[in-house]
């Protein structure tokens, strides 16, 4: 790659953008170019400064109940039946069931490579002190819409929340962590009595391989998709964790998510 | 998902609220930053939404944000079009400009002069590349989500984005010179 080319990347390079093959040849250059390390720095600046000091301005809960009432003019819908109706009665169950702690790493050091076994002795280790220390959580909810917008200001890349309550695996919180030197978000899980820690962090270009890896009774799967790795930590039965992680894979979009 | 499956409903079917309503933040930023007044930004959301919920039936599910900042994005250019066939200028009220003391503006500045000037800087910017930067770095929209709601290809969300943040950095170094000359 040469430096023109190079130097026109840099911006989705720093938003997160570029495909795997094209990062690494940027990479490669920017290792050996110093002008282009600055604008990356220059880059990174502005776009902080951007987010820190623009005003987002936010809806007044005025608007909010002005735009309910009027959609509820419009009675022609159908679809206007309350939904907080059908909410299940699946958290009933967590009382008596093992809970299942999904904790998903966000990281925000994009690009370091770091070799599997160690991270998954990491997240395992990560995993039993957030059982130990009552660190469990920063923040409780059953909400997807609750956990994943604590995040944003938090990490540099926002993780999909998905909540798997339904199929007996309730969404029960989430926090930061720190896996492979990075800032991670953590989601957490129950199942019965027990937790599953799933770990998300954007790949770059050190994409996790599929695999499974036991640790004194732990489990750890990892897996990567859509430019994020996942590693889902749990005591809970092989088996049962496949399981949660099929289902986490399904309904995880290929694209990034709306909001 | 778990109210819709309990209740047997269509997936393709969720509740409008429900899938919309998560938006409204972010609906109204774009709104207050394209139109540049709470009042008109307001009315232009909720003109959205109830667009949105019109052609709801044509909503395939996918990726309801982008989807509904479309029509948001749609609404806003058609009154600023409006806007802008009534402006009339304003006539400059000197009782207004006079009632802050001319020191205490200066600190006030002082003190905000990173945000405030950010703020006037991105005010400055053309539309286009306005709402780039708001739906980028502010509301951290992916470039493909971008190119769905803007109506262009991700190649020019690209170059848009680096030319927008061009102009803005170029914008902030003026006013810095400036307040240092003066």
């Amino acid at each position: 790659m040469n430096h023109d080319e190079a130097a026109k990347l840099l911006g989705p390079y720093r938003d997160g953008e570029l495909d795997l093959a094209t990062c690494l040849k940027l990479e490669e250059h920017l290792a050996g170019c110093p002008s282009c390390q600055q604008k990356l720095v220059a880059e990174q600046e502005l776009v902080e400064l951007i987010s820190a000091e623009t005003p987002r301005f936010k809806a007044s809960p005025f608007l909010k109940t002005r735009i309910q009432a009027a959609l509820r003019e419009e009675k022609s819908s159908p679809m206007e039946t309350s939904w907080w109706k059908h909410f299940s009665p699946t958290w009933a169950f967590s009382g008596l069931a093992i809970a299942v702690a999904v904790i998903v790493i966000l990281a925000a050091g994009l690009f370091s490579t770091q070799r599997i076994p160690e991270l998954d002795q990491e997240a395992v280790a990560n995993h039993v002190r957030s059982l130990q220390v009552n660190h469990l959580m920063d923040v409780a909810s059953t909400d997807q819409h609750t956990v994943k917008p604590w995040f944003a200001g938090k990490l540099d890349y926002s993780p999909q929340v998905v909540d798997l309550g339904p199929s007996g695996y309730p969404l029960i919180g989430g926090r930061l962590d720190v896996l492979g030197q990075r800032n991670v978000a953590a989601i957490i899980y129950q199942r019965r009595k027990h937790y599953i820690n799933l770990f998300i962090w954007p790949s770059g270009p050190s994409a996790l391989h599929d695999h499974l890896y036991n640790q004194n009774g732990y489990h750890v799967v990892g897996w990567a998709k859509s430019g994020m790795n996942y590693l889902a930590v749990s005591e809970l039965g092989e088996k049962e964790l496949k399981e949660f992680v099929g289902m986490i894979q399904d309904q995880t979009l290929d694209s990034r998510p709306g909001e | 998902m778990e109210q819709y499956r309990d209740a047997g409903e269509n997936l393709s079917q969720p509740n409008f609220e429900q899938v919309f309503l998560p938006h409204l933040d972010a609906a109204y930023n774009l709104a207050r930053w394209l139109l540049r007044n709470d009042q008109d930004a307001e009315d232009a959301v909720q003109e959205a939404y109830m667009r949105a919920h019109k052609a709801f039936a044509r909503f395939r599910g996918g990726d309801g944000k982008a989807w509904f900042m479309t029509i948001l994005r749609n609404v806003c250019y058609t009154m600023i079009k409006k806007l802008r066939s009534q402006e009339t200028p304003e006539p400059f009220d000197e009782e207004i400009h006079q009632t802050v003391g001319e020191s205490e503006m200066q600190e006030a500045f002082r003190q905000k002069a990173n945000a405030e000037s950010l703020h006037v800087a991105l005010e400055k910017l053309p539309e286009e590349f306005r709402e780039i930067i708001v739906l980028h770095d502010l509301e951290g929209l992916a470039y493909k989500e971008i190119a769905t709601v803007v109506g262009i290809p991700i190649g020019t969300v690209m170059s848009r984005l680096a030319r927008a943040r061009g102009r803005l950095r170029a914008e902030i170094v003026a006013a810095k010179a400036k307040e240092s000359l003066s």
